[in-house]
């Protein structure tokens, strides 16, 4: 069977700081590696600043894979507002993050507060 | 209508029992990811941007209201209130949960409906004029052989994994509406000298990476031996397509690197050891099925409606939407109405919950209880007598759905792209949004005439952006979304391939450009030429010129404002 769509931030060059992101597996929706569980609020998402942080963070994305909790987890490379939010650097995750564009009504820009 | 008897019945609550299972068997941990997934896509279940996508198959694009309102139940109840019509004449929800989706499923079994053949490497959903059974240039309805290869190929053990999906479409028209140019397999039905019903038989058109035009590789086949030759074709593909490399695997590349001829050679020949009576259907099961697809109870009418002719002197608005959307019935005293879901600024596709019932009211009361979808991302209804005119329109204002725009320039097809598309490189939607917007003004459309617009969010062309008169390819490029924009596709009985203006420019500039480009046209054309009919006799060269000066000022304007 081939690869319906691959999982992975395009970003290139510099990958941190970072989230990790991925799919719950019974809902759908995207969520976010918190520290001590999954979030839906990005929000709430743990920030890898430095490569072994982020290098366990996706050792604990694969295990949730692993164990059917959540689909296709991989690393976010993000930039920080001023208040310390995440926003990530490639606007396909940024897509992820809030919801489509065309319905702001929907998805998280409607659920949770904004990332400023 | 085709109505399921018990053989169809019981296939679709067994293939949804079975599902249910499967999605058990996820949910406990006993299937992976990796298992799991090939199951879920033959259901038509994906894993998109945001949530799950689920694709419901709508046969040939035929619906009834009660199948409406069962949607529209679907929506509101397990989705968030809305549904999205495709170019592949489907219907897709946004947002189910994966744990709702047997459910759904059942649900929609309850009216003859199923998400099968919508995904995955099968003969996928067979597609069909939107006007079948209803246009005056109809050989015969294509119905009735979309059904027939529907049940064919839906459990035939040769064609479950094939190298790559497969879709075909037919039409019964002199007219092509259903692309059959671009798709693995296209089929005309027409007549022969002897006057005798048959196939024009194209194959190896697709869209996608590499696109290309289909050959015809059987000028008229006797329409009685349609399966078995199919059968050959199928197992031509299925024997030599390309198993190593998916970007290879669709029969147009088989076609393409074997040759025409050499692929004739080879089906003939292998149609040749077929033995076609085995294959073929009986002729009682033919009929059967074209029994479905009788014609309704029209009553005898004239073809003129005093009732409608009245109501359009007094009434501009309707008299637009009548001769804009308004399409000419076989039957005198009908009409068959494209409903464009294209009104200014909306998300082309999309219908609310609230939509879906007051259309189903309309086609229930109006139009012997049936529509259909199209691949333009329109509904039709096809029977409308001419003296109800009047009062369809006002219903379907009252439903935000009189856009009296079909064909026009704001009825752009586009993918779901980044907003949706785990695909996607490029955003979709919101380009023919801005593009609808910049030309809103009524007159202004009119005086453009047909043009249709068509954009994709990547290469996989789902919004068929090679075969639009103007089409529009959303990339990516140094991390910033950028379009490039096409001209002179055509996806009808003329079919050919868009040809690059230039190179991509940014989303914010795409609306700009399309002006330019439309300027070209009025300033080329002569007499009562459409648009593509002017890029076929001009060529590119013109709006190459148009498109180039626009890139141009705009590069000039913004270092100056950069000064
Ligand atoms: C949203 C999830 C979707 C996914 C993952 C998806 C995936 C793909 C892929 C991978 C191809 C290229 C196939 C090939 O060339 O072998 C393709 C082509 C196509 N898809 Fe989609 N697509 C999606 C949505 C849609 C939608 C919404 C439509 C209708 C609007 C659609 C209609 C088509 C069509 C018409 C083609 C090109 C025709 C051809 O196959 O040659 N797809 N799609
Ligand atoms: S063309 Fe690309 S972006 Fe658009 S729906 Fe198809 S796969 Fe997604």
């Amino acid at each position: 069977m081939a690869k319906e769509h691959r999982a992975g931030s395009k970003v290139r060059g510099d990958k941190l700081p970072a989230i990790l992101m991925a799919n719950h597996l019974l809902e759908g929706d995207v969520v976010f590696l918190a520290d001590g569980g999954w979030t839906l609020d990005p929000s709430g998402a743990k920030i890898a600043h430095d490569a072994e942080t982020a290098a366990a963070m996706e050792a604990e994305g694969k295990a949730a894979a692993a164990a059917n909790a959540v689909v296709d987890p991989y690393l976010v490379p993000v930039d920080l507002t001023t208040t310390g939010l995440p926003v990530a650097r490639h606007f396909r995750d940024a897509m992820r993050q809030k919801g489509p564009s065309v319905h702001p009504d929907m998805g998280k820009q409607a659920e949770y507060a904004p990332i400023r | 209508m085709y109505r399921y008897d018990e053989f169809d019945e019981r296939f679709v609550r067994e293939r949804v029992a079975q599902f249910r299972g499967q999605v058990e068997r996820r949910l406990e941990g006993s299937l992976t990811e990796d298992e799991f997934k090939p199951l879920r896509l033959k259901n038509g279940l994906y894993l998109q941007l945001h949530a799950y996508m689920l694709r419901i198959a709508v046969p040939y694009g035929t619906l009834n209201s009660r199948q409406l309102r069962q949607l529209a139940h679907i929506a509101e109840t397990y989705d968030k209130g809305y549904g999205h019509f495709t170019t592949r004449q489907n219907l897709q929800f946004n947002w189910p949960k994966l744990k709702d989706v047997p459910d759904i499923l059942d649900l929609l079994a309850d009216v003859e409906m199923h998400c099968i053949q919508t995904s995955g490497n099968c003969i996928r959903n067979v597609t069909a004029d939107q006007f079948a059974g209803v246009a005056k240039d109809e050989v015969e309805d294509p119905r009735p052989t979309a059904e027939l290869l529907r049940q064919w190929s839906s459990l035939h053990p040769e064609f479950v994994w094939l190298p790559r999906k497969f879709k075909i479409a037919v039409t019964g028209a002199e007219h092509d509406r259903a692309a059959i140019k671009v798709h693995d397999i296209g089929l005309k039905l027409k007549r022969n000298a002897a006057g005798e019903v048959g196939y024009e038989v194209i194959v190896g058109g697709g869209l996608g990476r590499t696109p290309m035009i289909g050959k015809v590789v059987r000028d008229f086949l006797p329409k009685e031996e349609l399966l078995a030759y199919l059968e050959a074709i199928m197992r031509v593909y299925n024997s030599e397509g390309r198993r190593d490399n998916k970007y290879k695997a669709r029969v147009k590349i088989l076609v393409h690197e074997t040759g025409e001829e050499e692929f004739r050679a080879r089906v003939e020949e292998e149609y040749a050891k077929l033995d076609g009576p085995t294959i073929n259907a009986p002729e009682e099961e033919v009929e059967r099925i074209a029994a479905y697809f009788a014609p309704p109870a029209y009553e005898d009418l004239a073809e003129d409606s005093a009732t409608l002719d009245g109501a359009r002197a007094s009434d501009p608005a309707l008299d637009r939407f009548v001769e804009q959307n308004g399409f000419a019935h076989k039957q005198p005293g009908y009409i068959a109405l494209t409903i464009a879901l294209k009104e200014i600024g909306a998300v082309p596709g999309d219908m609310s919950a609230d939509q879906m019932r007051a259309f189903a009211d309309i086609a229930e009361k109006y139009s012997f209880d049936e529509f259909r979808v199209t691949h333009s991302q329109n509904l039709v209804l096809p029977h409308v007598k001419k003296d109800d005119l009047p009062a369809v329109y006002a219903a379907l204002k009252e439903a935000g759905l009189a856009s009296a725009n079909a064909g026009l320039i704001t009825d752009i097809i586009a993918c779901p792209g980044l907003d949706y598309c785990a695909l996607a490189t490029a955003k979709s939607i919101p380009i023919a949004q801005d593009i609808a917007k910049t030309f809103a003004d009524p007159d202004r459309q009119k005086a453009i005439g047909d043009l249709p617009i068509k954009i994709s969010g990547c290469i996989n062309a789902c919004g068929h952006h090679h075969v639009g008169a103007i089409g529009i390819l959303g990339l990516e490029k140094g991390g910033r979304e950028n379009y490039q924009i096409t001209i002179g596709g055509d996806a009808t009985e003329h079919a050919a391939l868009g040809e690059r203006l230039g190179p991509g420019i940014d989303a914010g500039d795409v609306p700009g450009a399309i002006e330019a480009v439309v300027e070209t046209y009025l300033a080329e054309k002569q007499g009562s030429e459409s648009f593509i009919e002017t890029v076929r006799r001009t060529g590119a060269e013109p709006f190459k010129a148009g498109f180039t000066a626009f890139i141009e000022a705009r590069a000039a304007a913004q270092s100056e404002a950069a000064e």
